[in-house]
C-alpha cells in the first residue's frame, strides 16, 4: 500500500531549490523501488506485529523552514548539558545551537557524496530506508579520524515541536577512522502532537575503532519514531549500542550490525517501557560474516496498559564465520493483564564451529518475590517499584558514563513512580 | 505476644492446619517440629500474611489484636519477622538498597528519623562482623547466587537490622553445614532477651541443640499432638513420629 501524500511530498522534495539536484537520481531511485513494494503489510513476516495504520492513512508532509523555531530553544531542560550537542529541530539543523567536540570533521551529505564520488551505497533492507533516501533531508556526516579519541560524549539531539503533522528524514553518517573513538549520544524529545521521524543513522567502524552509541527515544506519546541504523565493522573494532525507549505511539528501532572483517565485537543492549497504547519495536539483526567476531543482543521490555512491543532479534553467521561466539537474551516484563509482547528471538548459522546462544522469558512480577519485600515491612507499590527497578538497572547500569546514566535512572524512576499502582 | 487459638487454614480448598492453638509469651522461644507436609510452612506463611491461604476457622493474634486481615507489610511493621526457608532472589535489586529501604519503611513507621546512607552503612557493618559476613554482601543483588549458607546468613542480616519483636525462623538449618548453622545460631542467641519471641519451625533437632528452645511443639496433620520442654526433641530425634500418631 502506497499513502497518496507521499507521491506530492516527494514532488516537493524534488522542486526544493536549496537541495542539490545531483541528489535527485538516488532519491528517485529509491523512491522508485519504494513505490514497487508500497509500505509492509502484516503477512510481511518482519513487520507481522508493527501496525502501520497511522502511517498510511497519516497525510504527513514534509517540514519547511517555517517549521524551524520561532523563539530561542533551550536545550538546557532535556539534560546532558556538558556535552557538546548537534541541534536538529523538526528536521532543520540549527547551527548556533550546534557544537562539536574538537577532532570531529564536519561534512555535509553532499560533501560527503562528493567526497566518495558517488559510490556511497544506499541502505534498501527495509522500506524505511528507501523512505529515508527519497527523502532525507537535515543530515550530517561526522568523520573521526584516524587514532583521534574523542573523550566527552557527543550528542545529536532531535526536537520536535508544534501542531503540524510533518516528517522528517535526517541522514546522520558516522565514520570513524582506524583506532579512533567516539560515544554519541542520539536523543529523541519534544512535545508534539503528530510528528514522523524516520531517520537513517549510518556507521563505518574500521580497524580498532571503537564506537559507543546510546539512543533515548523519549518523544511525546504520539509521535512516530522509525529508527534505521545500519553499523559496518572492521577489523578488531568495537560497537556498543544501549537503546533507552519511552516514547512515541509507535516506535520501532531497525538495528543491522554487520561485521565483516576478524575480531569485531559488538554488543546492543536496550531497555523499552511502554504504556496506554504504545507500541515499541526492536528489530536487532546481527550478521558475522568474518570468523573470531563476538556479538550480545540484551534486550528487555516493561509493559503496562494496553501497550505492545515486539523483540525481533536475529543473529546469522555466515559460513566463513568459524570461531563466532554469540549470544542473545530477552526478557520482557508485562505489568498489566492487556499488555502484549512479541518476542521471536532467532539464530541462523551455517558455520560449525560456533558457540551460540539465545533465550527469551516473558512473565509478571513474581508473587513469591513481592511476598518477600513486604514482608520485610515495604508497601506493595514500593514493593512493584523495587522489582520492576531490578528488572530494567542491569541495562542502565552497564553504562559507563555517569552523566548519561544519572540521565537515564532518572527517566526510569520517574516512570517508575508513575506506573507503580 | 503471639497468640494462634483454633486456627484452621488452608490453600485451594484443602484444609492444612486443622486447629492449632499456640500461645507464645515475650521472650520464649518456641519450637514447631513436623514431618514434610505436617503444615509447618502453612503455619508460618498464614502468621506473616502470605496470600492465597484461606483462614475458615479461628485467629491469630498479635500482642491482643487479630492480625489475620492485616497485609504483610502492616505485621511485619508491627514487629513480625520470617527467616524463610527459600529466600527469594532478586536479580538487580541491591542489597544494600533493599535492606535500607526495609528498615527506614520501619524507622518511618515508629514516626522515627530515617537513616540516611552513610548511617545505614555503620549499622549494616556492625551487624555483618558478627554474622562473619564481609561487606562485599552490600553490594551484591539480594540473595542472587548467594549459595545455601549465605542466603540463610542474609536472612539473619535482615533480622538483626530489623529487629522484630517475634522471629519466625522457617527451616533455617536446611541446607547449612554445621560451620554456618553455629554462626547462624550464634546470631539468634545473641539477639535473644525475655522481650523477644521465636518460633523455629523445623524437621530436625540439629538447630535446637544449638538453640535450646523453652517449648517444642510436635505438629502432625495440621494439628499439635504433643508439646513439652527441649526434651521432647530429643524424643523425636531417637523414637521419630512414628509413636506420636494415633
Amino acid at each position: 500500500m502506497m499513502p497518496n501524500y507521499l507521491h506530492t511530498e516527494f514532488q516537493k522534495i524534488l522542486d526544493r531549490e536549496y537541495f542539490s539536484k545531483k541528489v535527485h537520481p538516488i532519491r528517485r531511485k529509491a523512491f522508485d523501488s519504494f513505490i514497487e513494494d508500497g509500505l509492509p503489510d502484516k503477512k510481511c513476516e518482519d513487520w507481522r506485529f508493527t501496525d502501520l495504520s497511522a502511517i498510511k492513512k497519516g497525510n504527513y508532509r514534509i517540514s519547511e523552514i517555517d517549521d524551524g523555531p520561532t523563539n530561542k530553544v533551550n536545550i538546557s531542560k532535556y539534560g546532558l548539558e556538558s556535552f557538546n550537542t548537534i541541534v536538529i529541530y523538526n528536521g532543520h539543523l540549527q547551527q548556533d545551537l550546534s557544537s562539536v567536540p574538537k577532532g570531529i570533521k564536519i561534512l555535509s551529505n553532499l560533501e560527503y557524496m562528493e567526497q566518495k564520488n558517488w559510490e556511497v551505497s544506499q541502505p534498501n533492507l527495509s522500506s524505511f530506508d528507501l523512505l529515508n533516501t527519497a527523502f532525507m533531508d537535515s543530515g550530517i556526516c561526522l568523520v573521526i579520524q584516524k587514532g583521534i579519541e574523542i573523550e566527552t560524549p557527543l550528542r545529536i539531539l532531535f526536537i520536535c515541536s508544534g501542531e503540524e503533522k510533518i516528517m522528517i528524514s535526517p541522514r546522520i553518517h558516522i565514520d570513524l577512522e582506524e583506532s579512533s573513538s567516539l560515544t554519541l549520544v542520539e536523543q529523541h524529545v519534544g512535545d508534539c502532537n503528530e510528528y514522523l521521524y524516520n531517520g537513517s543513522v549510518i556507521m563505518n567502524i574500521e580497524d580498532n575503532a571503537q564506537l559507543e552509541h546510546i539512543r533515548i527515544q523519549n518523544n511525546s506519546k504520539t509521535t512516530i519514531n522509525m529508527g534505521n541504523l545500519h553499523v559496518t565493522q572492521h577489523q578488531g573494532s568495537n560497537f556498543t549500542f544501549n537503546q533507552f525507549t519511552l516514547g512515541g505511539r509507535l516506535g520501532r528501532t531497525n538495528l543491522y550490525a554487520d561485521l565483516i572483517e576478524k575480531g569485531a565485537n559488538c554488543s546492543l543492549n536496550g531497555l523499552s517501557l511502554s504504556n496506554d497504547d504504545q507500541h515499541l519495536d526492536a528489530h536487532i539483526i546481527t550478521n558475522h560474516h568474518a570468523p573470531h567476531c563476538t556479538s550480545t543482543q540484551n534486550f528487555k521490555s516493561i509493559l503496562k496498559g494496553r501497550s505492545s512491543g515486539v523483540f525481533n532479534g536475529r543473529s546469522i553467521v555466515q559460513n566463513k564465520a568459524q570461531k563466532t561466539d554469540s549470544n542473545q537474551s530477552n526478557k520482557n516484563l508485562l505489568l498489566s493483564k492487556d499488555a502484549l509482547m512479541n518476542s521471536n528471538p532467532q539464530l541462523e548459522i551455517y558455520a560449525d564451529d560456533v558457540k551460540c546462544s539465545h533465550g527469551s522469558s516473558t512473565g509478571a512480577l513474581e508473587p513469591d518475590a513481592l511476598f518477600y519485600i513486604r514482608s520485610r515491612g515495604i508497601d506493595q507499590d514500593s514493593a512493584r517499584a523495587l522489582l520492576v527497578r531490578g528488572f530494567g538497572s542491569e541495562i542502565i547500569e552497564a553504562l559507563e558514563n555517569n552523566e548519561i546514566r544519572d540521565h537515564i535512572t532518572n527517566y526510569f524512576n520517574q516512570w517508575i513512580d508513575k506506573n507503580k499502582q | 505476644m503471639l497468640n494462634i487459638k483454633d486456627l484452621h487454614a488452608g490453600v485451594d480448598g484443602k484444609e492444612i492446619l486443622q486447629g492449632v492453638d499456640l500461645c507464645i509469651n515475650p521472650g520464649e522461644m518456641h519450637a514447631v517440629m513436623g514431618r514434610n507436609g505436617s503444615g509447618k510452612s502453612t503455619l508460618s506463611n498464614v502468621i506473616t500474611g502470605k496470600e492465597g491461604y484461606n483462614i475458615s476457622k479461628g485467629d491469630i493474634l498479635y500482642k491482643n489484636e487479630s492480625i489475620i486481615e492485616w497485609p504483610p507489610e502492616k505485621r511485619a511493621l508491627a514487629g513480625i519477622f520470617m527467616s524463610f526457608q527459600y529466600p527469594v532472589s532478586m536479580p538487580g535489586v541491591n542489597n544494600t538498597y533493599f535492606l535500607k529501604a526495609a528498615l527506614n519503611a520501619k524507622l518511618k513507621n515508629a514516626g522515627e528519623k530515617e537513616l540516611d546512607a552513610a548511617g545505614f552503612l555503620k549499622l549494616v557493618k556492625e551487624k555483618l562482623t558478627e554474622l562473619n559476613m564481609d561487606t562485599s554482601y552490600l553490594q551484591r543483588a539480594v540473595n542472587e547466587g548467594f549459595s545455601g549458607g549465605e542466603k540463610k546468613r542474609n536472612e539473619i542480616l535482615q533480622m538483626l537490622t530489623l529487629e522484630p519483636e517475634i522471629a519466625i525462623m522457617d527451616e533455617t538449618d536446611s541446607g547449612l553445614d554445621i560451620d554456618a548453622l553455629k554462626i547462624i545460631a550464634n546470631g539468634i542467641n545473641k539477639y535473644r532477651n525475655s522481650e523477644r519471641s521465636f518460633l523455629v519451625i523445623t524437621h530436625y533437632q540439629r538447630l535446637l541443640r544449638y538453640l535450646e528452645p523453652d517449648v517444642v511443639h510436635v505438629l502432625i496433620d495440621g494439628k499439635v499432638v504433643r508439646s513439652g520442654g527441649k526434651e521432647l526433641a530429643l524424643e523425636l530425634e531417637e523414637k521419630g513420629y512414628h509413636w506420636l500418631e494415633s
